[in-house]
């Protein structure tokens, strides 16, 4: 009987949460709109920086001689230029846009024509060929090319060396080659070519911020600022159904908001090697740690000032020990224990595992993130249990 | 101790309270009974441990910090397994609405929200709602409104209906027209009225608004901690010498000096100063004793400017009993005390 009466009264309080979410129409713009909507944002934005956009500006500095050298035989003769051939792949991908040729032999301030060039925004890569290119491809040895790209835009260095590689994809296939290219920068479990690198690399930052934030954001004034809390605990309901609630009502709404961030990131062609279960796990255990910061901040203020204030403190931390600047394992000993233990220095690595490489999400993050918060939503009950209200 | 005994349909039973903050002692051995349908005033100024007493008879204070032998609906607070069932019994009418009302949600979602922690039938709930907003004055167009929306005595009374709503067996309420227009407090006091009388509630009232006493079948006056009285206000009235009459006297430049030899008549046994240059009197067969003492004023050279007779209310017994207490701990102090202006 008695567990049967706490039930209806649980299920009453989530009535009333709900109410009263439904009366705070920003709180639920913030939490069910906003994300979604951030995310078609960089859907439309990023993919004008993918593969599929418009070519990249570049320009080509040869330092290979137009004069072969035969093996075993240092006599100069006439031979295949290939630094000319790989010029005309340049010219032939639809990913590049060839500004103009140097010949490096012939003009000793080409790469830094180029260079000027880089600066004043003509152009994002500039390719040069060393010397002896062609005749290492005519020995058959792997070819070498060097590709230097603007990183003042980091979200344009993995297209780059994308474009580069289909331009020496073309070489090969024209001249008939079996060289291995080297190219520096490509990297295993890299964004296919064509899904936009710029759009998924961001949303793994941006889901993991997002996520945590908007679940801080949406929670940290739902104890603090709930006055008539003190008359309802003079009827028989319970505190822990109050909290209860809460945290069921604000959990329905994450999931809710999951749902939307995931179909919208997979609508805007996130390249997901993982399932989509695993990645709506994630994204919901990083909102749970987010909501559970929240509800811990709104548990341990007495005002509304003070919640804010130490929502931006908290949050500040999260970013700072992230791993997003400064990696993690570069920093002191004590703070990689601080940073690991925060939620979002796993929400990265989390989200990359299950995107590109299609790791389960239960391991070690996923694991990390539900100690933390189970811990926090422990903690957040003994403080509502302890919290003083007056009438 | 007893934790059930609900005999004689005495709603509250408090023996020897004491209730103790560390060093400091807040409650010192209150005793009163309240019987079922009273309407009781508890009256003190700030400080003097009216709102210490509701809390230990509402389950807010825990047991570690009182002693004594306190009975609500005839539970114990005492017990902590006691305290849903005196919850449920009870209502609770607090302070500030802004702190007990949800301003975004409309009264019937309120009167909801509150109703459903008693486990109440969502219809009866509502049809007790419309029948206490009928008593209480609450215009129809506001029930589907917004609470913020709502002027300050709808609040008010939107409080009391939800406090009301599970038709508890006593009302607490806690200085209930606190923060209400003068010209409203009346009626906040009448629609109490109206509903002890309809609805045969009893209600427990702590205030420091004398008024309340219009309304009240017994009151309790409180200080620093200490119940100095608890009865019928008439009674408490009766008990002033002559009944409660009183003269009023307005006097020319009065002052200390004027007081204290108004005070060597032989009869008199408290003069009251409630104005600038106005007293009140109290004295022993007031009906012989009037045209004496206003032959004493004239001979003493004081020119009185008016004089008219009245029995004194609870306002004035509260201005009383209180001074008597201060002169008890400051007798040096007498006749500064006693002439403590009054606002009316």
């Amino acid at each position: 009987m008695h567990l049967k009466n706490g039930v209806i009264r649980l299920l009453n309080q989530i009535k009333k949460e709900f109410r009263l979410l439904w009366t705070d129409k920003f709180n639920i713009f913030i939490a069910l709109i906003v994300p979604p909507l951030v995310v078609v944002l960089i859907g439309v934005t990023a993919t004008g920086s993918g593969n599929l956009a418009d070519p990249i500006d570049c320009v080509v500095v040869s330092y290979d001689s137009n004069t072969f050298i035969e093996e075993n035989n240092f006599t100069e003769s006439n031979l295949d230029d290939y630094n000319l051939k790989y010029v005309e792949a340049v010219n032939s991908s639809n990913l590049l846009n060839l500004v103009q040729f140097f010949n490096a032999t012939e003009d000793i301030y080409a790469m830094e024509t180029a260079r000027g060039y880089m600066i004043s925004k003509r152009i994002t890569i500039i390719i040069a060929i060393p010397v002896d290119f062609s005749e290492l491809i005519s020995w058959g040895y792997p070819g070498l090319i060097d590709c230097i790209t603007d990183s003042s835009d980091v979200q344009k260095i993995q297209v780059s060396l994308n474009a580069v590689y289909d331009s020496i994809k073309i070489f090969v296939s024209q001249n008939n080659l079996t060289p291995q290219f080297e190219l520096n920068g490509f990297e295993e479990f890299s964004i296919p070519e064509n899904y936009s690198s710029g759009y998924n690399n961001m949303m793994v930052l941006v889901l993991s911020f997002m996520i945590i934030g908007v679940g801080m954001v949406s929670t940290i004034l739902i104890i603090v600022q709930e006055k008539p809390v003190a008359r309802l605990l003079l009827t028989p309901v319970k505190r822990i159904e109050i909290l209860l609630a809460k945290y069921i009502t604000y959990i329905s709404i994450l999931i809710v908001q999951n749902v939307s961030l995931v179909m919208t990131a997979l609508s805007f062609g996130l390249y997901l090697v993982g399932t989509v279960f695993d990645l709506f796990l994630a994204l919901f255990i990083l909102g749970f740690a987010g909501l559970s910061i929240g509800i811990f901040i709104s548990t341990l203020s007495k005002t509304k000032t003070q919640a804010n204030q130490l929502f931006f403190a908290t949050f500040l931390l999260l970013i700072l020990l992230s791993g997003i600047f400064i990696p993690i394992e570069a920093m002191p000993i004590y703070l990689q224990a601080i940073a690991y233990v925060l939620p979002l220095s796993h929400g990265s690595p989390l989200i990359t595992g299950i995107i590109t490489k299609g790791k389960s999400v239960f391991g070690f993050d996923f694991f990390s993130l539900l100690g933390v918060s189970v811990v926090l939503v422990v903690l957040s009950f003994i403080l509502f249990q302890r919290r003083k209200y007056e009438v | 101790m007893e934790t059930t005994d609900n005999s004689n349909n005495t709603m509250v039973k408090v023996e020897n309270l004491d209730v103790i903050f560390g060093k400091k002692h807040i409650v010192h051995d209150v005793s009163f009974n309240v019987e079922e349908g009273e309407v009781i005033g508890m009256f003190g100024i700030s400080g003097a441990g009216k709102t210490t007493i509701i809390r230990v008879l509402t389950c807010q204070i825990e047991k570690k910090n009182w002693n004594g032998n306190v009975l609500v609906t005839g539970l114990s607070p005492s017990k902590k397994g006691n305290h849903s069932k005196i919850l449920s019994n009870i209502g609770y009418v607090p302070q500030l609405e802004l702190l007990n009302l949800y301003f975004e949600l409309n009264p019937m979602v309120n009167v909801e929200i509150f109703t459903s922690t008693y486990g109440m039938d969502k219809k009866e709930a509502k049809l007790t709602a419309e029948k206490l907003f009928n008593i209480l004055d609450i215009p129809k167009d506001t029930w589907k409104k917004r609470v913020k929306k709502m002027s300050g005595g709808e609040k008010k009374r939107l409080s009391m209906a939800i406090g009301l709503i599970h038709h508890p067996q006593v009302l607490f309420l806690d200085e209930p027209t606190t923060g209400v227009d003068a010209s409203k407090r009346y009626d906040i006091l009448s629609y109490l009225k109206k509903l002890n009388q309809q609805l045969n509630t009893t209600m427990f009232i702590i205030t420091h608004d004398l008024e309340a006493a219009l309304i009240c079948d017994k009151t309790a006056i409180l200080r620093e901690g200490k119940l100095l009285e608890f009865d019928t206000p008439q009674n408490l009235i009766n008990s002033l010498p002559s009944n409660g009459l009183v003269a009023r006297i307005s006097i020319e430049y009065l002052n200390q000096e004027i007081i204290k030899t108004i005070h060597k008549y032989p009869s008199i046994e408290k003069v009251l100063r409630v104005g600038n240059e106005t007293i009140e009197v109290l004295m022993e067969d007031f009906e012989d004793n009037l045209p004496k003492l206003m032959k004493f004023l004239f001979e003493n050279n004081l020119k009185v400017y008016s004089m008219s007779r009245d029995v004194a209310n609870f306002r004035r017994y509260f201005q009383i009993r209180i001074q008597e207490e201060e002169e008890k701990e400051n007798p040096k102090n007498n006749s500064e005390l006693m002439n403590g202006s009054d606002s009316q």
